[in-house]
């Protein structure tokens, strides 16, 4: 489990490296709240709130209140149940402008990790927020699991910004000076061959050495025969 | 420095042609597997001329029909129909057509016997205004009516497009509103309404002669043409050679002619849809009755305008399948008179009287298919009872001999008699399945279904009152296919789903897609559709049920009677919509509190401020065959293959870069966006094509003027996260993501894959393109290279070349173009080197790839003959040599 979140961290730091092409920065808040009933009726409890500094960098503070003995156990008896927690993300950009999005995951899930996740927030090109989705990390799925309670108090959420990359277009320009190598070696003189001997001629060679293994093969019977 | 690159590409073409193309289509192969059926679409104006019936179409085609045999003898494609519109159809020794936009309208004219354009005017209009057109003596009249104000009429020589002078503005305040209004040949006609729509009483008829330039506006009272009568008044245009119009009261028609600025009104029986015609100076009307003769459904009857007496009255052979027909042109030679009808499934027939013989059909509705499936055909009654021979239920020994020795005694007499007991039909499953069934559901709300083989109709099934669903902006239907033709005795079923005309709501059609046989016909449904989803379980029955969510969340499910299992697995069944107004998707997951299923959101993506163009799912029956990508160090790089993923488009507009386009990947179970990426002065059409763990789209470069293509890859890298199953709940890592752009010489219009049985062959990509062709590429030239990866001939990788080369003989439909290609479907045959390719648009083509080359089939010209001498003679030599060392040893011994 530690190798993936490793792996996710770097893939996260790689976003970061990449995270230049936004226009403007921009900041937002998020405010988290959950819902650990059935889930037919949502009934959204508040879980915590999460600041983002510069969603450029992707920097983020996180907030969340401890489960109470009583979440703890709804928790619980949703990943016992195999049901699913979701989670409602309701964010306020620094422009006022305010979004809400919902989030499902399996409890068990979550309740295996000890309530460690990570929140994926999605930039479009211009930095708008367009989604934001709860993950558990994990390589499998379970279908329903106890977990004991003192394993289901503080959530360790990390969140990670993810932006638009900018789409690659055709590489003309190394294609052209390809091209203009070639032209110039070929102006040059043949491509210096720099194989050595034996790759060069095995295709003359091979034959040559089996034919004379097989004289060879042959020619010791003849006097015998004889 | 210039020659260079021409020179060096053009090696790398020959080079890649020949490792690539060595087997393009054959001289001889023309025709051997695929066809191609032209249609012009629903017909608008047409003439009968000379044995050829010219006719312009709703599609803006211009074509010419053999009379004898309904072939088209030339066809000319003119302007996107959402865009102009063919307002005239004129023949005076050449044929003269005008297409209308808002902005200008073109007049040509063109060759009538090879259909060649002769002459082109464009003329433009400053004022976006409707406007009407007619043709005396060799002179067009454009009217443009100004309502309250009025008419400027312009006239032109038909010959040479010049104007006979200027603009006449002729003052018509009578003109209260131009829908009310007509042209009918230098006649401009109006009604007045009174002052309710039902009072036609205090109405009147205005009209006026467009070219005396000192005439005056006439005014009719119409209570005196129409006599006492109660309704709304309607003036309808009538076909005919003279100034005339019919005014419909009640669904009564009465024909109106002008005759020498004198309105003389006639009351006729039934003429609401007459056509007239002068024949020996005479007029002649032609109407359409139902008729009583219980045989023939359809009566001609011809009518002497004077006298109003019956010439005659016919009655036709008419195929109980098609829709209500019309009259569309006349032509009267002698005792031979020629009809050509157009019916309301889009079907143009040709009659011959006086016989009353339907000479030929043309079936124009497959001009606009809006669904499409292909249906494998069920086993001959012999493989049929072989396979029952071995499925009886009881476990009895004396039973289940007897029903050996019967079944097998059957199986002889069928062998011996021959094939009366094989399917009537023919339509037979083949070893390789090859032999399939195009369904096609069509705008017109008619389904056929096609023999792969030959292209023939082998049954068609009209919906009255029937459209597409709009979606994306495209006009589409919904097919499933519930159960296929493997488990008789139960025969194949399909369900398609479309909307009402009148009322918008659902349409369910359940039939047997192989004889066309629908137990409860067409059923309309009391909901509004917002998405529908074909479930993956079979019940006992085998059949697969249908989910259908209405516009307010209620779910449905088809059949009825497999609920219960649904209910079991609906816990773990994942929808989404899209909301293309509000720009979201959101995901749902469904449970079920008996008796009902509810839906909960389970996830949202909001894309506000731009708009989705295109969505693009995997093929549902693809399968991935290789989990990964072998390098060059022996490593594996695995595959994210992903089955619930969704690849949308979206376009914005933005300030600063004009439009930009948005690429989202997205998982349909939990609605998490691997992949976000944009490409900025971009413009559609854009073109998505999702497949294993690729995408493909196309776009327009604004900035360079081009169009691009990107693929993207994606990649789990060097461990497998999930050897068994997957699931998108459970994420490890995100997705490698491996991107390259290439420029296309070319516009497509459509993108798609190819699909085979097993996916074990490679992947080619189908373009669709504006010029008609349809262009097969493999997929490893749109591949993404690795940086860090030599790319050569032993990696099985081509070099990179931004520019994608289209070599001609790449194209799969070699000189047959298609118009507007609007789909490609493709299906797997049960060979796995072998997919089946449907092109559609205004007309359709059939044909087979083998991207991967034949590698399961023995070559055509493969020698039997050598290969059993060649077995015989080895088999002879060993004997006799066997023979012969038995003897020499025993003589060795003998020594």
């Amino acid at each position: 489990m530690l190798s993936l979140i490793k792996i996710i961290s770097v893939l996260s730091s790689l976003v970061l490296i990449l995270a230049s092409n936004l226009e403007h920065d921009g900041s937002a808040t998020i405010r988290l709240q959950h819902s650990l009933t059935l889930d037919r009726n949502q009934q959204w409890v508040e879980r915590g709130n999460i600041s983002i500094y510069s969603l450029r960098l992707g920097q983020a503070v996180v907030k969340q209140n401890p489960l109470t003995p009583q979440e703890q156990k709804q928790l619980q008896d949703l990943a016992v149940s195999n049901k699913l927690y979701q989670v409602r993300s309701v964010v306020t950009t620094d422009e006022g402008s305010e979004r809400s999005f919902i989030s499902t995951v399996k409890a068990c899930m979550l309740a295996e990790s000890e309530l460690d996740d990570r929140l994926s927030v999605s930039l479009d090109y211009t930095g708008r927020i367009i989604a934001v989705s709860l993950v558990v990390a994990s390589k499998s799925t379970c279908e329903g699991a106890f977990v004991p309670l003192d394993k289901l108090k503080e959530f360790t959420t990390s969140v990670y910004v993810r932006q638009a990359e900018t789409g690659p277009i055709p590489d003309t320009a190394t294609f052209i000076q390809k091209l203009e190598r070639e032209r110039e070696a070929k102006e040059k003189g043949e491509t210096k061959d720099n194989r050595s001997f034996f790759a060069k001629y095995w295709m003359y060679i091979v034959p040559l050495l089996i034919f004379m293994a097989i004289s060879s093969a042959s020619n010791p019977d003849a006097p015998q025969a004889q | 420095m210039k020659m260079t690159p021409q020179i060096v590409f053009g090696v790398q073409i020959i080079l890649f042609l020949c490792t690539h193309y060595s087997s393009a289509l054959y001289e001889d192969q023309v025709g051997k597997f695929d066809w191609k059926r032209s249609f012009i679409g629903k017909v608008k104006h047409a003439q009968i001329e000379n044995k050829k019936i010219i006719s312009v179409t709703h599609e803006n085609v211009l074509a010419s029909i053999n009379l004898k045999d309904g072939k088209l003898s030339w066809r000319q494609l003119l302007e996107d129909p959402t865009e102009y519109e063919i307002k005239l159809l004129h023949i005076d020794r050449d044929i003269y057509t005008i297409s209308s936009s808002l902005d200008n309208w073109i007049l040509r004219s063109w060759d009538i016997s090879t259909g060649s354009l002769l002459t082109e005017k464009n003329v433009i209009i400053e004022k976006t205004h409707s406007s009407e057109y007619s043709v005396t003596n060799g002179i067009l009249h454009h009217v443009v009516p100004f309502a309250e104000s009025h008419l400027e009429v312009t006239s032109y020589y038909l010959l040479t497009g010049d104007s006979t002078g200027p603009t006449n503005k002729i003052s018509a305040p009578w003109i209260a509103d131009v829908s009310d209004c007509l042209l009918t040949k230098t006649y401009y006609v109006c009604i007045s309404r009174g002052i309710s729509t039902y009072d036609y009483y205090s109405g009147q008829i205005y009209y006026r002669d467009i070219i005396s330039r000192n005439g005056f506006v006439m005014i009719k009272p119409i209570h005196t043409l129409l006599g006492e009568g109660l309704g709304t008044v309607e003036m309808r245009t009538f076909n005919a050679d003279v100034p005339g119009f019919l005014l419909v009261l009640n669904n009564v028609a009465k024909l109106v002619l002008i005759e020498k600025d004198i309105l003389v009104a006639k009351s006729m029986d039934n003429i609401q849809s007459a056509v007239g015609i002068k024949n020996e100076d005479k007029l002649v009307l032609y109407k359409l009755e139902a008729s009583d003769n219980p045989d023939k459904l359809i009566r001609v009857v011809g009518m002497d305008y004077l006298s109003g007496s019956n010439l005659r009255s016919v009655d036709i052979d008419y195929p109980i399948g098609l829709g209500t027909p019309r009259i569309m042109a006349i032509s009267i030679k002698g005792s031979i008179t020629d009809l050509l009808l157009t019916t309301t499934d889009d079907a143009v027939l040709f009659v011959r009287l006086p016989e009353g013989k339907i000479l030929w059909t043309r079936e124009e509705a497959l001009s606009a298919i809006v669904a499409t499936e292909f249906v494998e055909l069920p086993v001959s009654e012999l493989d049929a009872s072989i396979e029952n021979e071995f499925k009886t239920s009881s476990s009895d020994i004396v039973s289940m001999f007897t029903h050996r020795l019967t079944s097998q005694a059957k199986q002889l007499s069928n062998f011996i008699l021959g094939s009366q007991l094989l399917s009537n039909s023919g339509l037979v499953r083949d070893e390789f399945g090859l032999h399939k069934l195009i369904v096609a559901a069509t705008r017109a709300g008619k389904v056929f279904a096609l023999d792969t083989l030959t292209g023939s109709i082998a049954w068609s099934y009209r919906m009255p009152n029937v459209k597409p669903i709009k979606m994306l902006g495209e006009e589409k239907m919904i097919l499933f296919m519930q159960r296929s033709a493997r488990y008789l005795p139960l025969p194949a079923q399909c369900l398609l789903l479309a909307e009402d005309s009148n009322s918008g709501n659902t349409v369910l059609f359940q039939f047997d897609p192989i004889t066309g046989y629908s137990q409860k016909g067409v059923e309309r449904l009391n909901y509004k559709i917002a998405q529908a989803m074909l479930l993956p379980h079979e019940d006992e029955t085998n059949t697969k049920a249908v989910l259908v969510l209405s516009s307010t969340n209620q779910v449905y499910i088809y059949p009825s009677s497999s609920e219960p299992l649904v209910k079991k697995s609906i816990s773990k069944t994942y929808l989404y919509l899209v909301n293309t107004q509000s720009s979201t998707l959101r995901g749902f997951n469904f449970h079920h509190t008996d008796p009902d299923f509810s839906l909960t959101p389970a996830w949202d993506v909001n894309l506000k401020g731009s708009k989705i163009v295109a969505l693009s799912t995997r093929h549902p029956n693809e399968r991935v065959h290789s989990q990964g990508r072998v390098l060059p160090d022996r490593s594996v790089y695995y595959k994210y293959v992903n089955p619930n993923l969704v690849a949308v488009a979206t376009l914005s507009d933005d300030p600063l870069h004009k439009n930009v386009l948005s690429i989202y990947l997205i998982d349909g179970v939990t609605g998490l966006v691997l992949y976000a990426t944009s490409h900025k002065r971009a413009k559609g059409p854009v073109h998505l094509v999702h497949s294993e763990n690729w995408l493909v789209y196309s776009y327009f470069n604004e900035r360079f003027r081009r169009t691009e293509v990107v693929s993207a890859e994606l990649y789990e890298g060097h461990i497998l996260s999930n050897s068994s199953v997957f699931s998108s709940h459970a994420v490890s890592l995100l997705p490698h993501v491996q991107t390259q752009s290439y420029i296309l010489p070319a516009t497509p219009s459509k993108l798609a894959v190819t699909l085979t049985e097993k996916g074990i062959t490679n992947k080619f990509l189908l373009l669709g393109l504006t010029n008609g062709a349809v262009v097969e590429l493999p997929w490893l030239f749109f591949q993404p290279r690795f940086n860090d990866i030599p790319c050569g001939p032993e990696e099985s990788c081509m070099p990179y070349m931004p520019e994608v080369p289209l070599p001609s003989e790449a194209v799969i439909n070699y000189n047959q173009s298609i118009g507007r290609i609007k789909g490609i479907e493709v299906a797997p045959a049960r060979l796995e080197s072998t997919s089946h390719i449907l092109v559609h648009g205004l007309d359709i083509f059939y044909t087979r790839v083998a991207p991967s080359k034949t590698f399961d089939v023995l070559k055509e010209d493969f020698d039997y003959m050598v290969i059993v001498l060649v077995l015989s003679g080895l088999i002879l030599a060993s004997y006799v040599t066997k023979y012969l060392a038995g003897k020499k040893t025993v003589k060795q011994l003998w020594k």
